[in-house]
């Protein structure tokens, strides 16, 4: 069902600019024109999130704090299972999908963990991410605020995810 | 920004250098490398998404989707300029449809249309929050990963992903509501 959506919303764009006598093939080379300078201003901002992201993994620093907080996670009924993709998810989309899948494998896809694994990615973003990007060019720097928001926002979805999976 | 950068930074070098110094570098690399294949990536994705969006614009569709959706912005978001809420609508439906490629280019184009209001503190914090919290209907990439390896039923997460995803995108609109001033 959901593979028609795509097609069909490009159909419906292409042709109501139709209608509405837009040159399509000039409008879209106009707009395609502004996706490299858009990732050239993006790139130094990926690297520097991707960069840290890697030296936090590989010096031990991130599964030290995954055994830090696990007793804490687990107060609120998060399994232990659970607590590196909490951690990782905020900085790297990419780094969660494979938690997710290594979680998959470790437990098959229909054990409880895996479900919640699932319902924690699909319901959370990478924070760290959006500060980046989308603040590439902006002023505005204070953000900490949003990302602390976000970040216990994001907690407390993942606690509701194991709980849900736990009834649904 | 900065603060995190520098403790995450010092901290995680300060430990390589007690337990490999070679790693310091050798992960660095490897970090700009996966960078540069995600910018790869996206740039193509941006391309293709721009020149949709680009025909959404001159035919006035997007014009058109963001006065339908001006009451919904306008609670949240309170009031801001004509240009912002036409790149937050498209922003925030590319989200809701999972459009990943959608968000990002119209995200960016938002915050810059943002600021060029003065005390817009309050609907940038809101907007990174609601970006941030992720209101997607259809989780496509897990789907496809579950359904990849053999589940009986890989839809079965997307009721509780969508209450999930509602719950956080509740909790972040109230704690903003509560806690950053309104100008």
């Amino acid at each position: 069902m959901s593979s028609f959506f795509i097609p069909i919303l490009f159909l419906a764009v292409f042709i109501y600019g139709l209608v509405k006598k837009v040159k399509p093939y000039d409008a879209f080379t106009e707009g395609a024109k502004g996706a490299i300078p858009f990732v050239t201003t993006l790139f130094p901002f990926l690297v520097s999130i991707f960069v840290l992201t890697e030296l936090f993994d590989k010096s031990g620093l991130s599964d030290m704090l995954v055994n830090f907080l696990a007793p804490f996670f687990k107060i609120f009924g998060v399994p232990k299972e659970l607590c590196k993709l909490l951690l990782v998810k905020p900085f790297s989309g990419s780094g969660s999908l494979a938690v997710v899948s290594d979680i998959y494998l470790t437990y098959g896809v229909d054990s409880y963990l895996s479900r919640c694994a699932s319902v924690i990615y699909g319901s959370s973003e990478t924070v760290f991410y959006i500060a980046a990007v989308y603040f590439a060019k902006a002023k505005t720097k204070k953000l900490l605020t949003p990302i602390i928001i976000s970040l216990v926002a994001s907690f407390f979805s993942s606690v509701f995810a194991c709980f849900i999976c736990l009834v649904l | 920004m900065n603060l995190v950068f520098t403790l995450v930074f010092l901290a995680s070098t300060i430990f390589l250098c007690f337990i490999s110094p070679d790693t310091v570098l050798s992960s660095m690399l490897t970090g700009g490398e996966k960078a540069l294949t995600l910018s790869l990536q996206v740039v193509t994705v941006y391309a293709v998404w721009l020149g949709v969006f680009e025909i959404m614009d001159r035919s006035g569709l997007s014009q058109k989707i963001a006065k339908w959706l001006k009451p919904f912005i306008r609670f949240l978001f309170g009031d801001v300029s004509k240009e912002a809420n036409e790149y937050m609508t498209l922003n925030i439906s590319a989200n809701l449809l999972g459009m990943s490629g959608g968000t990002t280019p119209m995200g960016i184009k938002s915050v810059l249309a943002l600021e060029k209001d003065k005390n817009s503190y309050y609907a940038i914090v809101m907007f990174f929050v609601i970006n941030a919290t992720s209101v997607q209907l259809i989780p496509s990439s897990i789907l496809a990963l579950r359904t990849s390896l053999g589940s009986i039923s890989p839809s079965d997460i997307i009721l509780p992903t969508i209450l999930a995803t509602l719950v956080s995108s509740i909790v972040g609109i109230l704690l903003v509501k509560i806690f950053v001033r309104k100008k």
